[in-house]
Order: structure tokens, then C-alpha cells, then sequence
């Protein structure tokens, strides 16, 4: 019998299934990898593992005995400690107060602040840390977060710790150490679940591995069984109706659009330590897609263009003449808009309605002395409405009542009345269903094909190569490969992407 | 847990005030209008009416600056001091014998008036500055020019109030003459047929101050950008919405509004004292969630603030002639403020709850 065993684990938000009938079985004394491309639903089966979200269907067994977690700490008592990215540690307080948070050792009602620094020092100590428990954990490194994370997990008695991407900021040498730890868990009879984008840290760790894609369980067995190549397509799949639908022409890259004008020219630029000497161009009716991991650098070079961030170092022009934004007004005043990642918080003013929303960019031309021309502003808003497809009903709602798939045309009709003619747009269709998808695509296509030069950030790979005339992959912070539409394949922008795959 | 925010699955949206929220208000004032008219013999005379809206002015006024302020996710815990200092000071202006020598009465008290603005609207320049551009949070830079406004209000005056002119004084008529004209402004009443003792002017400048207020908010530029940054100031950012003018903006207009509230209690007290307007920053605040204003940002409206300034002057009004004991009286606003608190809370999460069905 497995120690932990998830069983047909769906989960639905508002437009999207998350998770389809996802199954997962960890066998006690082993590392599980679990891995698949961002949006796949690794996170949200690691949330719903953890308590911090309901399944709308599905069990998860724990030695066979079927679990209802419906909070983190119920989760956390039956000895299932997940472990995020940001870490669940309270900055301020000191590593052993973290340890014991929520379980503090008591001795006649008051808190034995002794033996909790006892225990949280033997526990660090076990893992090889080599610093105070009473240190505040806002002075400590990633890695020994982590540790106190680990720590936390063993003082628990947990018997499944599940690790979110734990590698990702860490050194060679670190990584190693917690490598160590996690095979000594697992000596101990523990389950341990490794979400990982590293395919050569999968290898190295995990007896068994499980690839998601689109919510959907696509593979699952020992990794011996697999090589990187097959992995890598297991994650990217074959969406052919996908690439169909999104109306590219079949041809590489139009003619007309070789020998068209570069609107955008970025030479060199670097913003240490996100990204450093970055240099692509971008023309009239074109859509270029920059792929990469998360973390890769694409959206902190996306905030930089768009004037939300300065840069150090390197130069852009803009229609050939040099652009240095020094906020998101000046940028927007000279045509370039960046249309953020996360629509929810960044991306629109989810309170104001969708006609306030569409116009906010734009609000001097409906307002000469300062006082709005309500009539005109609501035409202007209900023209570029119209033009992305969104029923003229939704003019009024406010914008937090729409899909996902409906605030981002409301994004891009607020950048069509603004005139801007540069479109940075981070993540177009993260979050929304597929039908959404293809219409923003073609939404982003009729812009490229009016004239605008498109900047498209995508994790997702078919989106990439659905979209763009050309691909820009950043690794690390650096340009690792580009592509014309034509010569790009799934596996090479992947093997491009992934630190150290060796594949294709 | 931080993560669970972030990424796809970001929380349901705050959706805007619906409604029930919108006549929720309102109706609880009428209601307790009806209660208070039942058990009230002469509580709905004109003379009564007028009453509660001139003791509602001041607190109303400050009220619509605040809200300026709230709906941008901000505070401002200075308006009371601004009140005191501003009076003195204006005060000081106004019964100066050199000022009174040099422009007279009438001038004076045009200078007064000039004095007690400029020195709200100057409080929240400070302010918003300190807010907008050193990036220090509102509750902590409000409160520190509470304490400093206050403080300076007491080191003018030496803790005594200003205004009461010496009947020896040279100038002792002319004084007297120009606190007559700023008295116009804030005790005085215009006749009307009909209203015993003519309607109060500052209910008169309550209202067209509202008024703006709500023409500013609702009508122009500046005020979509009020309601956008309170709303989301990353997006509004990234938008091109020059955020820290807004909020410094806003600071100034709060100030601005505690300004003309200092001289309307000038006019009404004859006198500018240091210790005037203790915790009116606090009913201020009331009158505004009271009226609907979110302290999270992004709702909120002049005339809800109103109706919010209106309803505590009801209750204090009601409970008065009834004669309920001052301290009895307290409680009962607490209480009041409380159900509106948590009247606004629930009416959020039920429609969040609605939103994500």
C-alpha cells in the first residue's frame, strides 16, 4: 500500500480545471518528482495536498485511511508538510519560534521557550545547519530557510514533505546539501514529493516521477524508465488542433514583415541580477514570443521597457530613436504598453468598471480641463469594446465580475484606445479557458497585422509557437537561442530554456 | 499563505459597492428619523432640522476631505489638530491690531480665512508628500502631524484660547468688528420665509462643499484617477496615472477641508483655541465608513459621506433631546459605527460570494 495516495483529484476555478481527475501515489522511503510546464497544476495539487485548498473531487489517502484536510494545520497534524517557494516562515521571529509555530512546547501554560530551542537545535543540527536557532530568519539565506523548513517538518513527525521548486534559487553546493537531506528523510521511511523544472536534478534524485500537463496526469513511473527527451514531450505534448486554430499562415514569416521597419531595438540592456545583455529587435507586424522558465527574466525585462523599472546598463531605441521610460506614463505617452502578467492586481483596476478600465490610459483626450466628457469617453470605450468582441452589456459591469478570458480583451482594449503601438503582453492567456485563448490570439494576431509590434511572454510552449513570427529564449537572465517560427520545434525552445537538459 | 494569491488563481475580486450597500444607508438614517420623529414631539421642525445640520457641518466637512483620502487606501489623523491650529491661527490674524490697522475689519477676516486654509492645505502637502514620495505609511505620518500640529497650536497660544479681545484695547472695536464678520460666516443664518431663525451658513458651505466633492469625484480626471489608485495603485501605475500627485493631491485637499472646518468654528466660537477639535479626525473617519467608504480603498462618495455625517448627527441630536446621559450617548455611537462596519463586511463577502459562483 503507498503511504499517500491522491485518487482522481479534480479542481475547477471560475473558466478553468485546474486539476482532471489527477492521480498520485508516493510509496514510503522514496523522492517523487513531480514536473510539467508552469500552469500544468502542480501547485494546485500541492495546495490541495496541503489543506490550503479543497479538490471538488477526489481523495487523498494517507496509508490507506482517507483524509478530509480542510486547513493547512489538519494537514500539517496528520504529517503532511508542504513546502512552498516564499516559505511559510514569519521573517521576524526566530528560526526555532518558526519551528515550533503553531505547536509551541508548553510547560504549566506558559511557553517553554528552553525546550523548543533545544529540540529546533538538534533538529538543525541533524540536517547539518551550521547557524543559531534564535536567529531571526529575515538574516537567513535561502538554503537554510529551507532548512528551518525541513526542520520544521521533521520536529512534526511529518511523514510526506512536499518540496515546491526548492532549487531554484540555490547554488550547486546547496542543492547538494539538501539533496543529502532529502535521500536521509527518505532512508527514514519518509514520502518525498520534489517538484522540479530540472530534469537533470529529477534524474538525480527520484526513484519514481509524474509529468502533468493542462491539469491532466500525461505519465507517471520510475525514471529509469524515461530519458529527457521523453520527458520534455511528455510536458510539451503534441497540440496540433491548438497550433490549427490560432490562425498563423502556415508560411515561416510573412514577407512583407522581413524587410518591415524595427520599431523596438534593445541593445545590450541589464539589470543585474534578473537579467544582463539582452538584446532583440522588434518590428512593425510582428509578433515575436520570448520564452523561458519562470524566473528566466522575461517579465523583469518586460517592466523595464515599459518604464515600471530602471535599468543599469545597454540602450533601447524606439522607432530609432533612444527610449529611457522613467515611469509607465512616459513610456505609454510615446506608444509602448505593457499589458501585465497578473490582469487581477496589475493588469486592471478590478473595482472601476470596464468603460473606466478601458479609458484610464487615456483619460486627457475625454477630459480637456480636467472635467470628464462622460459621452465621449463611454463611445470611445464601447468602439474599442466592440472591437475585441466583448458584448457592449459588459460596459458597465465592473471589471472583477468578468472570466479571465474577458478582462484580458478589456486589457487589450484598453491599449487599442490608447493608441499604443508597441504591446508588451506578459502571459496573455494564463488562467483562461481555451476557447478564450484562441480568441485573444487572434486578437493579438489582427493587431500584428494592423500595424503594431507584439512582444509576446509565454510559458506555455504551444502559445509560443502558436503565436510568433520569431522566438527569443531567455535562460537565466541571458538570450540562450532564437528562432524563426519555421525552425522552432517544442523541443528545441524547451532544450533551450532548461538549465542543463541535454535534449534534441 | 502568500502563494496561495499569486499566480492563476488570484482571489475573487472586491466588486464594487452594490446596491444594498448603496440604499442601506440612507435607509437606516430614515429609519431612525422615523424613530426619533415618533418618540420626539417637535423633533421634525424646521428649526430642529436646521439644528442637526449645523452641528453636522463641521464634521461633514472634514469628513469629505477624509473621504478623498480613504478611498486612495489612505488616512489622515491630523484634520483635529489642523482644526485647532488653523483657528489659532487665523485667529491671531484676525484680531492682530497691525493686520486690523492695515486692511480693517473685512480684510481681515478675508486674511483669516486665507490663513486657516493655507495652513490645512500646507498640513497636507506635508503629509502627502511624506506619503506619496518618502513612501511612509499614512497612520504613521498623519499621526505625527497630529501630535506636532496640536503641539504647535498650544506653543502659539500658551495653552489659552485666542479671540477674546481686551475691552481696554485701543483696537477693542475693531476686533470685535472683524470676529462680527467671521462670525457671519460660521454662527451666521440666512433669513428665510418660513424658518425661524433663517437657515445656518454653514450647512450652506457643508452642502456646496459636498457638492464639489462629489462633481471632483465623479466628473473629472483627477477623481477616476482617486477611485483608480485607492483601486489598484499598481495597475493605475502601470497605466500612466501619475500616482503620487494623486495622493499628495488628495493630503491637500483634506487639509484644505480641515481649514475651512477651523475657520467656520472660529467664526462660530468667536475664539481660536489650542485645544478645538479634539478627536475630530475620529468622526470624520466614522462619517465616511459610516457613508460607505471602504478603508481598504477604491469606494466610496461625497454624498454617501454626507448621509454617514448626517446619521451620527441624528443619533447625537435624538439622544439629546431625549435626554440620555452624554457618557450613554458614546456607547450608542460606538455601537452604531460598529453595525455599519460590520454591515459593510458582510455585504463584501456576500457578493464576493456571488462573483465567484
Amino acid at each position: 500500500m503507498a503511504l499517500l495516495a491522491l485518487r482522481d483529484i479534480t479542481k475547477r476555478y471560475p473558466g478553468v480545471t485546474a486539476l482532471d481527475a489527477v492521480g498520485l501515489q508516493v510509496e514510503a522511503g522514496t523522492v517523487h518528482a513531480l514536473v510539467g510546464e508552469n500552469g500544468a497544476g502542480k501547485s494546485t495539487l500541492l495546495k490541495i495536498l496541503a489543506g490550503a485548498e479543497r479538490a471538488d473531487a477526489g481523495t487523498v489517502e494517507l496509508e490507506g485511511e482517507t483524509m478530509r484536510f480542510a486547513t493547512p494545520r489538519d494537514a500539517l497534524r496528520r504529517g503532511v508538510t508542504v513546502i512552498y517557494q516564499e516559505f511559510a516562515l514569519v521573517p521576524l521571529l526566530g528560526a526555532d519560534a518558526n519551528i515550533f509555530l503553531g505547536m509551541e512546547p508548553m510547560r504549566s501554560g506558559l511557553l517553554d521557550a528552553g525546550a523548543a530551542r533545544g529540540a529546533a537545535r538538534r533538529a538543525l543540527e541533524d540536517l547539518g545547519a551550521a547557524f543559531d536557532p534564535s536567529t531571526p530568519v529575515a538574516q537567513l539565506s535561502t538554503a537554510e530557510r529551507q532548512l528551518v523548513e525541513l526542520a520544521r517538518a521533521l520536529v512534526r513527525d511529518a511523514r510526506i514533505v512536499a518540496l515546491d521548486e526548492p532549487t531554484a534559487t540555490l547554488s550547486s553546493r546547496e542543492t547538494d546539501h539538501l539533496f543529502a537531506q532529502m535521500r536521509r528523510m527518505a532512508g527514514r521511511g519518509l514520502g518525498v514529493i520534489f517538484v522540479s523544472h530540472r530534469l537533470e536534478e529529477v534524474r538525480a534524485i527520484a526513484s519514481h516521477v509524474t509529468v502533468l500537463r493542462d491539469g491532466r496526469r500525461v505519465f507517471s513511473g520510475p525514471t529509469a524508465e524515461t530519458d529527457d527527451a521523453g520527458l520534455i514531450r511528455h510536458m510539451v505534448g503534441r497540440d496540433i488542433e491548438y497550433e490549427r486554430l490560432s490562425g498563423r499562415p502556415d508560411s515561416a514569416v510573412p514577407a512583407t514583415r522581413v524587410g518591415a521597419d524595427v520599431v523596438l531595438d534593445v541593445r545590450g540592456l541589464t539589470r543585474r541580477p534578473r537579467f544582463a545583455d539582452v538584446s532583440l529587435t522588434l518590428r512593425r507586424g510582428e509578433i515575436v514570443g520570448l520564452a523561458g522558465l519562470v524566473g528566466a527574466g522575461r517579465t523583469e525585462l518586460a517592466r523595464c521597457l515599459a518604464g515600471a523599472d530602471p535599468w543599469e546598463a545597454g540602450g533601447v531605441l524606439l522607432r530609432g530613436q533612444p527610449f529611457r521610460p522613467r515611469t509607465p506614463g512616459e513610456a505609454i505617452a510615446q506608444g509602448v504598453a505593457y499589458l501585465p502578467e497578473d490582469r487581477k492586481t496589475q493588469g486592471l483596476v478590478l473595482g472601476l468598471t470596464v468603460r473606466e478600465n478601458t479609458s484610464l490610459p487615456s483619460l486627457r483626450r475625454f477630459a480637456p480641463w480636467g472635467v470628464l466628457r462622460l459621452g465621449a469617453e463611454r463611445d470611445a470605450a464601447a468602439a474599442q469594446i466592440a472591437a475585441v468582441e466583448l458584448g457592449a452589456g459588459t460596459l458597465e459591469r465592473s471589471a472583477g465580475t468578468l472570466s479571465g478570458g474577458n478582462q484580458q480583451k478589456v486589457v487589450l482594449a484598453k491599449w487599442l484606445l490608447a493608441n499604443a503601438d508597441v504591446l508588451i503582453v506578459d502571459e496573455p492567456t494564463r488562467g483562461v479557458d481555451v476557447g478564450a485563448k484562441i480568441e485573444i490570439h487572434k486578437q493579438l494576431r489582427s493587431l500584428a497585422d494592423r500595424g503594431k509590434a507584439v512582444l509576446v511572454i509565454s510559458s506555455e510552449l504551444p502559445e509560443v509557437l502558436a503565436l510568433a513570427d520569431r522566438i527569443v529564449v531567455l535562460r537565466d537572465g541571458a538570450v540562450s537561442a532564437a528562432f524563426d517560427a519555421a525552425e522552432a520545434t517544442a523541443e528545441r525552445v524547451l532544450a533551450a530554456a532548461l538549465p542543463g537538459a541535454h535534449a534534441a | 499563505m502568500s502563494d496561495v494569491a499569486r499566480g492563476t488563481l488570484a482571489p475573487p475580486a472586491p466588486p464594487r459597492r452594490p446596491r444594498l450597500a448603496k440604499f442601506g444607508v440612507p435607509l437606516a438614517l430614515a429609519g431612525m428619523t422615523a424613530v426619533a420623529a415618533f418618540l420626539i414631539p417637535g423633533f421634525l421642525s424646521a428649526a430642529n432640522l436646521t439644528t442637526i445640520l449645523l452641528h453636522v457641518s463641521i464634521n461633514a466637512i472634514l469628513a469629505l476631505g477624509m473621504t478623498f483620502v480613504i478611498v486612495t487606501a489612505g488616512i489622515d489623523l491630523s484634520v483635529g489638530s489642523i482644526v485647532a491650529l488653523g483657528g489659532v491661527l487665523a485667529a491671531k490674524t484676525l484680531t492682530s491690531g497691525a493686520v486690523l490697522g492695515a486692511v480693517g475689519p473685512v480684510g481681515a477676516a478675508l486674511l483669516a480665512i486665507a490663513v486657516g486654509l493655507g495652513v490645512g492645505a500646507g498640513i497636507g502637502v506635508l503629509n502627502g508628500g511624506a506619503v506619496a514620495h518618502l513612501r511612509v505609511a499614512p497612520f504613521i505620518v498623519t499621526l505625527a502631524t497630529m501630535t506636532v500640529a496640536r503641539g504647535t497650536a498650544r506653543l502659539v497660544t500658551g495653552g489659552v484660547p485666542v479671540g477674546y479681545p481686551d475691552p481696554g484695547d485701543q483696537t477693542y472695536a475693531l476686533k470685535v468688528a472683524a470676529l462680527d464678520v467671521l462670525h457671519a460666516l460660521g454662527g451666521g443664518r440666512i433669513p428665510l420665509p418660513g424658518l425661524p431663525g433663517g437657515f445656518p451658513v454653514p450647512a450652506l458651505v457643508m452642502i456646496a462643499a459636498i457638492g464639489a466633492g462629489a462633481f471632483v469625484l465623479t466628473r473629472t480626471r483627477f477623481g477616476r484617477y482617486v477611485y483608480a489608485v485607492g483601486g489598484s495603485e499598481e495597475a493605475s501605475r502601470l497605466s500612466g496615472v501619475p500616482v503620487p500627485r494623486v495622493k499628495l493631491a488628495v493630503y491637500a485637499i483634506s487639509g484644505a477641508c480641515a481649514g475651512l472646518a477651523a475657520v467656520l468654528l472660529l467664526g462660530q466660537l468667536r475664539s481660536g483655541g489650542p485645544d478645538a477639535g479634539t478627536f475630530y479626525e475620529l468622526n470624520a473617519i466614522a462619517a465616511a465608513v459610516i457613508g460607505g467608504t471602504s478603508l481598504l480603498g477604491g469606494t466610496g462618495s461625497a454624498w454617501g459621506t454626507l448621509i454617514g455625517a448626517l446619521l451620527l448627527g441624528v443619533l447625537n441630536n435624538a439622544l439629546d433631546l431625549l435626554g440620555v446621559q452624554a457618557f450613554w450617548q458614546e456607547i450608542a455611537k460606538g455601537g452604531i459605527i460598529l453595525l455599519a462596519v460590520l454591515f459593510d463586511v458582510w455585504v463584501t463577502r456576500a457578493s464576493a460570494a456571488a462573483a465567484t459562483r
